[in-house]
């Protein structure tokens, strides 16, 4: 099994390409519907200026985590010798997170340049799911059973999924 | 030494973010497109009444959205009013947030194809799974 490195993380799907092409999407778009794909631009850059100070945020924690915990340490706490206490973290922690999931992901990505286990991300990213804030309105349009029931198999699904990444990946990036 | 490390550390992340800038914006330029031109009408439409496949429908519907989870629960609040089963409704609502079809190019850049395929192969059948697995406990706890 092969580490993707911050070195060889090279997409094969850059932004390289992929920008030209969203680019020519909004132009062909904008031909046949200009107000509506305006509106698209303007979302997609309050969606972008809403999200930069949290990722220059992020890159800031990463600096000071990394400064703080030495890699060794990190990959103590979230590593291959983890055990329960790296289960709990990935599945608080990914309950408490909130937030796109763009940001995350690129936290998490640094994390797992530090040892970080990929079943511990998979289960980070699965109890994303549970959204605290948003609890009292699932209930009030579903109700409390099935909002309960849906959260707990969420968190067992979680774990169920980074068993199945662990074993996959004996342990190592996959 | 420490103040050091951060340096280093701050702008190691700093080069990485801005190595994928460019498709992180394009993810949330695709993002932008989907919120406007896709309707949850046009979402409902998906739907054929049949709860097996409707749960199959579900769950690709809802990976292919983008957007808050309150809009999901919104969406599927209105679907099951419309008949629709609770079984689809749930996968909807969890593949909104456990799938990202518009941000696979973003975490295959980050995680690499191996991880990305798993790890979206994986939500998506665990939303089926636990759909069912929350639906049927719903109906031993009535």
């Amino acid at each position: 099994m092969k580490k993707t490195s911050r070195k060889n993380r090279k997409p094969k799907i850059g932004g390289q390409i992929l920008f030209p092409v969203v680019s020519l999407i909004y132009l062909l778009l904008y031909n046949s519907a200009p107000e509506k794909t305006l509106e698209a631009l303007n979302k997609s850059l309050s969606i972008l200026t809403h999200l930069l100070p949290v990722f220059i945020t992020v890159i800031v924690i990463m600096g000071l985590i990394t400064a703080l915990l030495q890699v060794k340490k990190m990959g103590g706490l979230l590593g291959k010798q983890s055990g329960i206490k790296g289960w709990s973290i990935a599945i608080i922690g990914g309950i408490l997170s909130h937030g796109s999931a763009l940001i995350w992901y690129q936290m998490l990505a640094d994390l797992r340049d530090h040892k970080v286990r990929d079943s511990l991300i998979v289960t980070f990213l699965y109890t994303r799911a549970i959204k605290l804030p948003w609890l009292p309105l699932m209930i009030s349009y579903f109700g409390f059973t099935f909002t309960l029931l849906l959260t707990v198999y969420i968190i067992i699904g979680a774990i169920i999924q980074g068993i199945i990444v662990d074993k996959m990946s004996s342990g190592k990036h996959l | 030494m420490e103040h050091q490390a951060f340096i280093q550390a701050f702008f190691k992340s700093l080069k990485g973010f801005l190595f994928n800038l460019p498709l992180l914006v394009s993810v949330i330029l695709l993002t932008g497109l989907f919120e406007v031109f896709i309707t949850p009408q046009m979402l409902s439409s998906l739907f054929s009444g049949n709860a097996f496949l409707d749960t199959l429908t579900g769950t690709i519907v809802g990976g292919a959205s983008v957007g808050q989870p309150f809009v999901s629960y919104l969406i599927g609040g209105e679907l099951l009013d419309d008949g629709l089963s609770f079984y689809a409704v749930t996968a909807f609502i969890l593949s909104w947030v456990t799938l990202g079809i518009v941000q696979l190019p973003y975490e295959y850049s980050l995680f690499g194809a191996r991880f990305t395929l798993t790890r979206n192969l994986l939500a998506f059948i665990f939303a089926l799974l636990i759909a069912i697995a929350t639906v049927q406990s719903l109906v031993w706890f009535k």
